[in-house]
Protein backbone atom coordinates (compact mmCIF):
# COMPACT_ATOMS: atom_id res chain seq x y z
CA UNK A 1 0.00 0.00 0.00
CA UNK A 2 1.01 3.62 -0.45
CA UNK A 3 1.04 6.06 2.44
CA UNK A 4 1.39 9.80 2.55
CA UNK A 5 3.79 10.72 5.36
CA UNK A 6 3.05 14.29 6.35
CA UNK A 7 5.42 16.55 8.26
CA UNK A 8 3.17 18.92 10.21
CA UNK A 9 4.14 22.59 10.20
CA UNK A 10 5.65 24.30 13.23
CA UNK A 11 6.34 27.97 13.97
CA UNK A 12 9.86 27.43 12.61
CA UNK A 13 8.67 26.10 9.26
CA UNK A 14 6.00 28.79 9.01
CA UNK A 15 8.72 31.39 9.68
CA UNK A 16 10.52 30.09 6.62
CA UNK A 17 13.48 28.83 8.60
CA UNK A 18 15.46 26.54 6.28
CA UNK A 19 16.77 23.25 7.68
CA UNK A 20 20.34 23.35 8.99
CA UNK A 21 23.05 21.70 6.84
CA UNK A 22 23.29 19.04 9.57
CA UNK A 23 19.57 18.19 9.29
CA UNK A 24 19.74 18.25 5.49
CA UNK A 25 22.55 15.72 5.65
CA UNK A 26 20.66 13.48 8.10
CA UNK A 27 17.52 13.69 5.96
CA UNK A 28 19.59 12.86 2.87
CA UNK A 29 20.87 9.74 4.60
CA UNK A 30 17.35 8.78 5.73
CA UNK A 31 16.00 9.28 2.21
CA UNK A 32 18.80 7.10 0.86
CA UNK A 33 17.79 4.34 3.29
CA UNK A 34 14.18 4.67 2.12
CA UNK A 35 15.37 4.40 -1.48
CA UNK A 36 17.58 1.40 -0.77
CA UNK A 37 14.64 -0.32 0.95
CA UNK A 38 12.45 0.34 -2.12
CA UNK A 39 10.01 2.41 -0.08
CA UNK A 40 10.53 5.95 -1.36
CA UNK A 41 8.15 7.08 -4.11
CA UNK A 42 8.26 10.83 -3.71
CA UNK A 43 9.37 13.55 -1.29
CA UNK A 44 8.78 17.27 -1.25
CA UNK A 45 8.69 20.32 0.98
CA UNK A 46 6.18 23.16 1.08
CA UNK A 47 6.96 26.82 1.47
CA UNK A 48 5.34 28.64 4.40
CA UNK A 49 1.59 29.23 4.07
CA UNK A 50 2.35 32.95 3.56
CA UNK A 51 3.02 31.97 -0.07
CA UNK A 52 -0.22 30.03 -0.40
CA UNK A 53 -3.97 30.53 -0.70
CA UNK A 54 -7.22 28.83 0.19
CA UNK A 55 -10.42 28.54 -1.80
CA UNK A 56 -13.57 27.88 0.23
CA UNK A 57 -16.43 26.07 -1.57
CA UNK A 58 -19.99 26.62 -0.41
CA UNK A 59 -22.80 25.96 -2.86
CA UNK A 60 -21.92 27.96 -5.97
CA UNK A 61 -19.64 30.35 -4.00
CA UNK A 62 -15.85 30.29 -4.18
CA UNK A 63 -14.06 32.60 -1.70
CA UNK A 64 -10.32 33.07 -1.97
CA UNK A 65 -8.10 33.85 1.04
CA UNK A 66 -4.37 34.45 0.69
CA UNK A 67 -1.98 33.09 3.35
CA UNK A 68 -0.44 33.13 5.88
CA UNK A 69 -2.91 30.95 7.76
CA UNK A 70 -3.25 30.69 11.53
CA UNK A 71 -3.33 27.40 13.41
CA UNK A 72 0.10 26.13 12.51
CA UNK A 73 -1.02 22.60 13.43
CA UNK A 74 -3.47 22.65 10.53
CA UNK A 75 -0.66 23.01 8.04
CA UNK A 76 1.60 20.71 6.10
CA UNK A 77 5.32 21.53 5.87
CA UNK A 78 6.41 18.57 3.78
CA UNK A 79 5.57 15.02 2.79
CA UNK A 80 6.74 11.74 1.40
CA UNK A 81 4.88 9.07 -0.52
CA UNK A 82 6.06 5.61 0.52
CA UNK A 83 5.20 2.13 -0.65
CA UNK A 84 4.97 -0.13 2.43
CA UNK A 85 3.43 -3.47 3.44
CA UNK A 86 1.29 -2.02 6.19
CA UNK A 87 0.84 0.90 8.57
CA UNK A 88 3.20 -0.60 11.14
CA UNK A 89 6.07 -0.71 8.66
CA UNK A 90 5.50 2.98 7.97
CA UNK A 91 5.44 3.76 11.71
CA UNK A 92 8.74 1.93 12.23
CA UNK A 93 10.35 3.95 9.43
CA UNK A 94 9.00 7.24 10.77
CA UNK A 95 10.49 6.43 14.18
CA UNK A 96 13.89 6.18 12.46
CA UNK A 97 13.46 9.58 10.79
CA UNK A 98 15.51 12.48 12.12
CA UNK A 99 13.26 15.05 13.79
CA UNK A 100 12.45 17.27 10.79
CA UNK A 101 12.13 20.40 12.96
CA UNK A 102 14.39 22.19 15.47
CA UNK A 103 11.72 21.76 18.18
CA UNK A 104 9.03 19.16 18.91
CA UNK A 105 7.16 18.04 15.78
CA UNK A 106 4.62 15.56 14.48
CA UNK A 107 4.66 13.32 11.43
CA UNK A 108 1.33 11.88 10.30
CA UNK A 109 1.00 8.70 8.26
CA UNK A 110 -2.06 8.41 6.02
CA UNK A 111 -2.85 5.50 3.69
CA UNK A 112 -3.77 6.55 0.16
CA UNK A 113 -6.64 5.32 -1.94
CA UNK A 114 -5.63 2.98 -4.73
CA UNK A 115 -7.39 2.50 -8.06
CA UNK A 116 -8.99 -0.73 -6.79
CA UNK A 117 -10.80 1.24 -4.08
CA UNK A 118 -12.55 3.32 -6.72
CA UNK A 119 -13.30 0.37 -9.01
CA UNK A 120 -15.24 -1.26 -6.20
CA UNK A 121 -17.56 1.72 -5.83
CA UNK A 122 -18.77 1.48 -9.42
CA UNK B 1 6.61 26.51 -10.03
CA UNK B 2 4.95 23.49 -8.48
CA UNK B 3 2.09 23.75 -6.02
CA UNK B 4 0.51 21.19 -3.74
CA UNK B 5 -3.25 21.57 -3.85
CA UNK B 6 -4.72 20.08 -0.70
CA UNK B 7 -8.34 19.08 -0.25
CA UNK B 8 -9.08 19.60 3.43
CA UNK B 9 -10.99 16.86 5.22
CA UNK B 10 -14.63 17.24 6.22
CA UNK B 11 -16.88 15.08 8.37
CA UNK B 12 -17.98 13.34 5.19
CA UNK B 13 -14.44 12.39 4.15
CA UNK B 14 -13.59 11.37 7.71
CA UNK B 15 -16.61 9.06 7.72
CA UNK B 16 -14.97 7.18 4.84
CA UNK B 17 -16.81 5.81 1.88
CA UNK B 18 -16.56 6.71 -1.75
CA UNK B 19 -17.62 9.89 -3.53
CA UNK B 20 -20.85 9.56 -5.52
CA UNK B 21 -20.49 8.46 -9.16
CA UNK B 22 -21.45 11.92 -10.38
CA UNK B 23 -18.62 13.62 -8.45
CA UNK B 24 -16.16 10.98 -9.65
CA UNK B 25 -17.20 11.77 -13.23
CA UNK B 26 -16.92 15.56 -12.65
CA UNK B 27 -13.49 15.12 -11.05
CA UNK B 28 -12.40 12.90 -13.91
CA UNK B 29 -13.33 15.67 -16.37
CA UNK B 30 -11.54 18.28 -14.25
CA UNK B 31 -8.42 16.11 -14.06
CA UNK B 32 -8.54 15.66 -17.82
CA UNK B 33 -8.68 19.45 -18.24
CA UNK B 34 -5.61 19.75 -15.96
CA UNK B 35 -3.78 17.13 -18.02
CA UNK B 36 -4.73 18.84 -21.31
CA UNK B 37 -3.45 22.16 -19.94
CA UNK B 38 -0.14 20.53 -18.96
CA UNK B 39 -0.61 21.36 -15.26
CA UNK B 40 -1.19 17.94 -13.85
CA UNK B 41 1.78 16.26 -12.15
CA UNK B 42 0.23 13.95 -9.57
CA UNK B 43 -2.94 13.35 -7.55
CA UNK B 44 -3.91 11.15 -4.66
CA UNK B 45 -6.75 10.53 -2.26
CA UNK B 46 -6.04 10.14 1.44
CA UNK B 47 -8.04 7.62 3.45
CA UNK B 48 -9.80 8.67 6.63
CA UNK B 49 -7.62 9.20 9.72
CA UNK B 50 -8.84 6.09 11.54
CA UNK B 51 -6.61 4.19 9.07
CA UNK B 52 -3.59 6.37 9.90
CA UNK B 53 -1.14 7.13 12.69
CA UNK B 54 0.97 9.95 14.07
CA UNK B 55 4.47 9.95 15.49
CA UNK B 56 5.33 12.86 17.82
CA UNK B 57 9.02 13.86 18.01
CA UNK B 58 10.31 15.49 21.16
CA UNK B 59 14.02 15.27 21.93
CA UNK B 60 14.83 11.56 21.70
CA UNK B 61 11.20 10.51 22.32
CA UNK B 62 8.97 9.10 19.60
CA UNK B 63 5.33 8.68 20.65
CA UNK B 64 2.94 6.82 18.36
CA UNK B 65 -0.80 7.53 18.29
CA UNK B 66 -3.19 5.62 16.03
CA UNK B 67 -6.08 7.45 14.34
CA UNK B 68 -8.83 8.62 14.19
CA UNK B 69 -7.71 12.18 14.92
CA UNK B 70 -9.90 15.07 16.07
CA UNK B 71 -9.83 18.58 14.55
CA UNK B 72 -11.02 17.65 11.11
CA UNK B 73 -9.88 21.01 9.68
CA UNK B 74 -6.26 19.99 10.28
CA UNK B 75 -6.49 17.05 8.00
CA UNK B 76 -5.89 16.34 4.36
CA UNK B 77 -8.38 14.26 2.37
CA UNK B 78 -6.62 14.46 -0.97
CA UNK B 79 -4.10 16.39 -3.01
CA UNK B 80 -2.78 17.26 -6.42
CA UNK B 81 0.63 18.43 -7.54
CA UNK B 82 0.34 21.00 -10.34
CA UNK B 83 2.91 22.87 -12.39
CA UNK B 84 1.71 26.47 -12.78
CA UNK B 85 3.13 29.88 -13.68
CA UNK B 86 2.11 31.49 -10.42
CA UNK B 87 -0.24 31.29 -7.44
CA UNK B 88 -3.01 33.14 -9.27
CA UNK B 89 -3.10 30.57 -12.05
CA UNK B 90 -3.51 27.86 -9.41
CA UNK B 91 -6.31 29.82 -7.72
CA UNK B 92 -8.18 30.19 -11.03
CA UNK B 93 -7.96 26.45 -11.62
CA UNK B 94 -9.13 25.62 -8.11
CA UNK B 95 -12.17 27.86 -8.64
CA UNK B 96 -13.07 25.69 -11.65
CA UNK B 97 -12.80 22.49 -9.60
CA UNK B 98 -16.04 20.73 -8.68
CA UNK B 99 -16.65 20.98 -4.94
CA UNK B 100 -14.86 17.81 -3.78
CA UNK B 101 -17.24 17.33 -0.84
CA UNK B 102 -21.02 17.00 -0.44
CA UNK B 103 -21.03 20.05 1.88
CA UNK B 104 -18.88 23.19 2.22
CA UNK B 105 -15.17 22.50 1.81
CA UNK B 106 -11.77 24.14 1.50
CA UNK B 107 -8.92 23.57 -0.93
CA UNK B 108 -5.52 24.93 0.06
CA UNK B 109 -2.78 25.80 -2.43
CA UNK B 110 0.82 25.65 -1.22
CA UNK B 111 3.94 26.53 -3.11
CA UNK B 112 6.54 23.75 -3.13
CA UNK B 113 10.26 24.00 -2.57
CA UNK B 114 12.45 23.19 -5.54
CA UNK B 115 15.86 21.55 -5.39
CA UNK B 116 17.65 24.89 -5.85
CA UNK B 117 16.09 26.27 -2.66
CA UNK B 118 17.96 23.74 -0.53
CA UNK B 119 21.24 24.35 -2.31
CA UNK B 120 21.01 27.95 -1.13
CA UNK B 121 20.68 26.78 2.46
CA UNK B 122 24.01 24.96 2.26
Amino acid sequence: MRVMVIVKATNDSEDGKMPTPDLLEQMGAFNQQLKDAGILVEADGLRPSAKGARVAFSGQNRSVTKGPFPNVHDLVAGYWIWKVHDLNEAIEWVKRCPNPMPGPSVIEIRPLYEMEDFDRSK
Amino acid sequence: MRVMVIVKATEDSEAGGMPPAELLADMGAFNQALIDAGLFVDAGGVKETRKGARVAFSGKDRTVAKGPFPNINELAAGYWIWRVKDLDEAIEWVKRCPNPMPGPSVIEIREMFEMGDFDEAK
